[in-house]
Order: C-alpha cells, then structure tokens, then sequence
C-alpha cells in the first residue's frame, strides 16, 4: 500500500523543538519529497490565561505507550484521507510556562489544500484522542486540571460528517 | 492480579497513579469492587465521560480483563 511507505515522526516528550528544523526535515526528508509541492505548520503555545484564570505554569501528563499509538493512528489516517507524503508530530510533557512552545505538527504533500486540511484534522483529532491532560497552576500556587473544551469535541467531529479531500 | 492505572484528575480521587487489585472480570467489577474502600473513586469512574483502555486499547465497562492485565481510566483528555 503506497500510504504504508510514507512516513510519520512522533515524538514525546520534556525537550523543546526547533520550527525550523521540523520545516527542513519536512522538505528534505523521505522518498517522496520530490512530490510534495506544500508544508504546512502549526505550533501551539502555551497562554498566559485559560477563560478565567492566570496561568503560571502547566504540567502534562501522557499515557506511554498509548499516547504514541493514538499519535500513530491519526498520523495514518491523515496520509490516507489526504495523500499526505510526510507528518511530523511532535508534543511536550513535563512543566511547561506561558509563550512555551507545546505541540508542533507539521505535513508534506502535493497541494495546499490537502496540507492545511491535513494538519487541522490532526490537530482537531490530537486535541480530543490523544491521552494527554494538562495540570495548571495559578500563580497563587493553586492547581487544578484543564477542563476538556467542548468547541474541540465539535471541531473533530465535523470530520466525520463527510466532508471530503479536494 | 490487575494493574490499575489513573490519569489526570482520577489520580487526585484515587490518591495514586497506580494500584494492584486483585482480579475481576470485566472493568465494570473492578470498580464495584474499589466502591467499599474508596466510594468517591468509584463514583469518579463511573462518570460516563471517563474511558478505559486494557493493554493500552481503548475498551468498554463490559469488556473482559485477563489476569495480569493493565486497566488505565482516562478522563477527558486535553493536551495540545
């Protein structure tokens, strides 16, 4: 199966990562780099401020093993629905402060518009499967963990309703 | 013997990331069987939000645990 050669990177873990670097493995790296005439990136930060409360720091947790494999099937479902040639996927654990960088995930593949839809149905997907769950604590050292977001749960679903790749 | 698993705000109503149980059949009996010592954990995980995975697969209340198996419950998640 072509998608079967294509190549998906994830990593996890307390390092930070260097935008620029994850761009030029996406263009340089794999057998099919020729082909790809699009990269898009998306980098998600650490805010200052959840609705209704100061961040001072976040604390994320992950299930080993499990969070990869989840990671692994969105990165293969994405290069099936939309004929991705590369994905990068990377997410930080540990502490982490405002304006950190948090997650990165980053596609290859032939047009735009299967790359910017690739790398929103990833991170839509990644936001609401992956076992991830972040522990925020004020700066009055109070602690609480995030509350999942219902407007994710609504932007992974509308993948399932049948829109389709261009 | 089944190892028991918390994930994020389940480890603050468990007061561990991790126990041993003895064996139960299906995650169902499992929490039945953690409701007499510690009935607010068990009320926890029977929120319906909270997911269960046996050997890191994602499985149902009703599903059948084998000896030695990991069970993990997982609230909602949030990462990104």
């Amino acid at each position: 199966m072509d998608s079967a050669v294509r190549s998906a990177y994830v990593r996890i873990g307390r390092e930070d990562f260097d935008v620029q670097s994850e761009y030029l493995a996406l263009r340089d790296q794999g057998e099919h780099q020729s082909k790809s005439g699009a990269i898009v990136t998306f980098t998600g930060l650490v805010r200052d401020a959840e609705p209704d409360r100061i961040v001072a720091t976040l604390e994320l947790q992950h299930y080993p093993g499990m969070t990869e494999r989840v990671l692994r099937d969105i990165a293969a479902a994405a290069t099936e629905r939309w004929s991705l040639n590369t994905v990068r996927i990377i997410h930080r654990t540990g502490r982490l402060l405002p304006t950190d960088q948090i997650v990165f995930v980053g596609v290859a593949c032939t047009h735009r518009a299967a790359a910017f839809q690739g790398c929103e149905y990833i991170m839509d997907c990644l936001k609401t499967q992956a076992p991830f769950w972040k522990k925020i604590t004020t700066p009055e050292g109070g602690e609480h963990w995030a509350d999942f977001k219902v407007n994710d749960a609504e932007a992974a679903r509308r993948w399932l309703s049948g829109r389709s790749s261009r | 013997m089944i190892n028991v698993l918390f994930f994020g705000c389940l480890q603050d109503a468990a007061g561990a990331d991790r126990i041993q149980s003895d064996f139960q059949p299906t995650p169902a009996d499992l929490i039945a069987s953690l409701a007499t010592e510690k009935p607010a954990l068990a009320e926890a995980l029977r929120q319906p939000q909270v997911m269960v995975a046996i050997d890191q697969t994602m499985a149902g209340l009703d599903s059948p645990l084998t000896d030695g198996c990991e069970v993990a419950f997982l609230p909602p998640v949030t990462g990104g």
